[in-house]
């Protein structure tokens, strides 16, 4: 049992080095830097004067939340691509006919995507105290650290599930970049949740980060653990919830395939 | 020669339709992207306790958004392919210039994206209610015809500037927010501070968009217009002869190195 729990572990550091041997560490400063927090960093300016057009008081709440959404589109696009790079590059079938878990195999592989976007939301946080005068001095940073650690965590089964479905469709990724694009609406980014029609709220409700991000605002606002305590479950729970949905809907694809052989060719 | 020329257009045309159009990742660029934006936009606008989103700026301008991040996108996912698929090389060796290549393609992407701005305009009418009552019907059109030149000016120049350099590709892909931010895709360009505005000065859709957006709302300043209209000439004019500066520098370089795939 312990030897197996063991192997386990070494699988999933194993695939994590790995993974950032061929991810991070060909990346150029400006490449990485750029795309860490370039795009996101325009993005969210285009959205504080979109709202400043509008009369949206409060381009903090903006600024917030799409630093918070940067761990998740890492999370999110970290599972995705261990899965369907695999695909792209013609050795899917070589890790599918290994006798490793794949759960170790992929999820390692996202390590260093969650720890990636968890740094980059903190260094986030602390360019936005020093352009947009982020005031941070009543803030649990524990509890923000945490909250941010969670929402990369809890997206990571989102992205199973987007990495599953690019083993069926060569578009996997540009469904993903599809969702990713939807989380501006859905997940209380830019506006409250409270803002969206009744059903949009209701669909928001049922994703990950939707919690999360209410639970970190809410610590910006200088709010303790009992304040949070039961969004931080309710985020757990949902997370829970698509990781399973992914890890199985991925299995069942992998005995689908075992059956056709045609994993690599759909 | 004429009729050698009307047979290369259409038929790079009628590939870069195919190839590049007619595609998911098409989809969304140039509908489900700006689909979002506006709905951020409208969804903002109803959070600040606005009855109506401003329709000009939230549904069209998410049009506006579309055609530009189609137009970067597809540019550089040409020459890209290009470089990656080894036919770069074929292309600047062949008779016909990449110049001329780049440009049939960028109007042709140009065109592509013209698709988003329709659906916007049709969204702003048939869905929202939006009336052409009071706008500057010729102002919009030439305004559109200038935007639709600007674009395609800088469309022309960053295909070119990929493939001078494989380095200026990491640069290219980070330009889709800086631009529409600066330029005020989804507001007006007031609403920026103004160093901003300043910088914007120097970026010809910005001039053309202005223009088109005050017809949108009525106006009729002939003043106004025209030196907008200018502006978005003069630029895009400037661009067009950088390309064509550094076309020639490059293919200099590349008859003495023989080094194409590597610069």
């Amino acid at each position: 049992m312990i030897d197996k729990f063991v192997h386990i572990i070494r699988i999933y550091f194993a695939e994590a080095w790995l993974s950032y041997q061929g991810r991070f560490a060909i990346t150029s400063p400006f490449g990485y830097i750029a795309g860490k927090l370039g795009f996101p960093f325009f993005l969210m300016l285009f959205f504080i004067f979109m709202g400043k057009y509008v009369g949206f008081s409060d381009p903090l709440y903006i600024v917030i939340g799409n630093i918070l959404l940067i761990p998740a589109s890492s999370g999110m696009g970290g599972v995705t691509l261990a899965i369907s790079d695999e695909r792209q590059w013609g050795t899917l079938s070589y890790v599918l006919g290994s006798p490793a878990p794949r759960g170790p195999v992929f999820m390692g592989r996202a390590f260093y995507y969650i720890v990636d976007g968890f740094v980059t939301a903190l260094l986030g946080f602390g360019i936005a105290a020093g352009i947009f005068g982020l005031d941070l001095s009543t803030v649990n940073i524990f509890l923000l650290m945490i909250c941010s650690l969670l929402i990369a965590v809890t997206s990571s089964g989102l992205g199973f599930l987007f990495g599953s479905i690019s083993l069926v469709t060569r578009d996997g990724w540009m469904i993903l970049s599809t969702f990713l694009s939807f989380l501006y609406i859905l997940v209380g980014v830019n506006f409250p949740v409270a803002s969206l029609p009744m059903i949009l709220q209701k669909l928001s409700w049922g994703l990950p980060l939707t919690r999360g991000i209410m639970a970190a605002r809410l610590v910006m606002e200088g709010e303790g653990w009992s304040s949070i305590s039961s969004l931080i479950t309710g985020e757990v729970l949902v997370g829970l919830v698509y990781i399973f949905i992914g890890y199985f809907f991925f299995l069942f694809l992998e005995k689908r395939s075992m059956h056709s052989g045609t994993l690599d060719a759909m | 020669m004429t009729h050698l020329r009307w047979g290369l257009i259409k038929q790079q045309m009628s590939v870069q339709f195919l190839v590049r159009t007619m595609n998911p990742l098409s989809l969304g660029l140039f509908v489900i992207q700006p689909a979002v934006f506006s709905a951020v936009g409208m969804l903002l606008s109803r959070a600040a306790g606005n009855s109506t989103p401003d329709l000009v700026y939230s549904v069209i301008g998410g049009g506006i958004m579309g055609m530009w991040s189609g137009l970067v996108f597809t540019s550089t996912f040409d020459i890209a392919g290009d470089r990656r698929n080894g036919m770069l090389e074929l292309i600047v060796g062949s008779p016909t210039s990449l110049n001329l290549i780049e440009s049939i393609r960028t109007f042709t992407n140009v065109l592509s994206g013209l698709f988003s701005l329709v659906l916007a305009f049709m969204a702003a009418t048939f869905i929202f209610g939006y009336s052409f009552t009071g706008v500057n019907t010729w102002g919009v059109i030439v305004s559109l015809l200038l935007l639709l030149f600007a674009m395609w000016s800088i469309g022309v120049f960053l295909a070119n500037f990929l493939a001078w350099s494989r380095l200026s590709g990491t640069f290219v892909d980070y330009l889709e927010m800086p631009i529409a931010f600066i330029c005020g895709f989804m507001y007006p360009i007031r609403v920026l501070p103004v160093w901003l505005q300043h910088i914007s000065g120097a970026i010809p859709i910005r001039w053309a968009l202005e223009a088109m957006n005050e017809s949108l709302l009525g106006s009729f300043d002939l003043k106004y217009l025209t030196i907008h209209w200018a502006m978005t000439i003069f630029l895009s004019l400037v661009l067009i002869a950088i390309t064509t500066w550094m076309q020639v520098k490059v293919h200099d370089k590349i008859r003495l190195s023989g080094e194409l795939s590597s610069i």
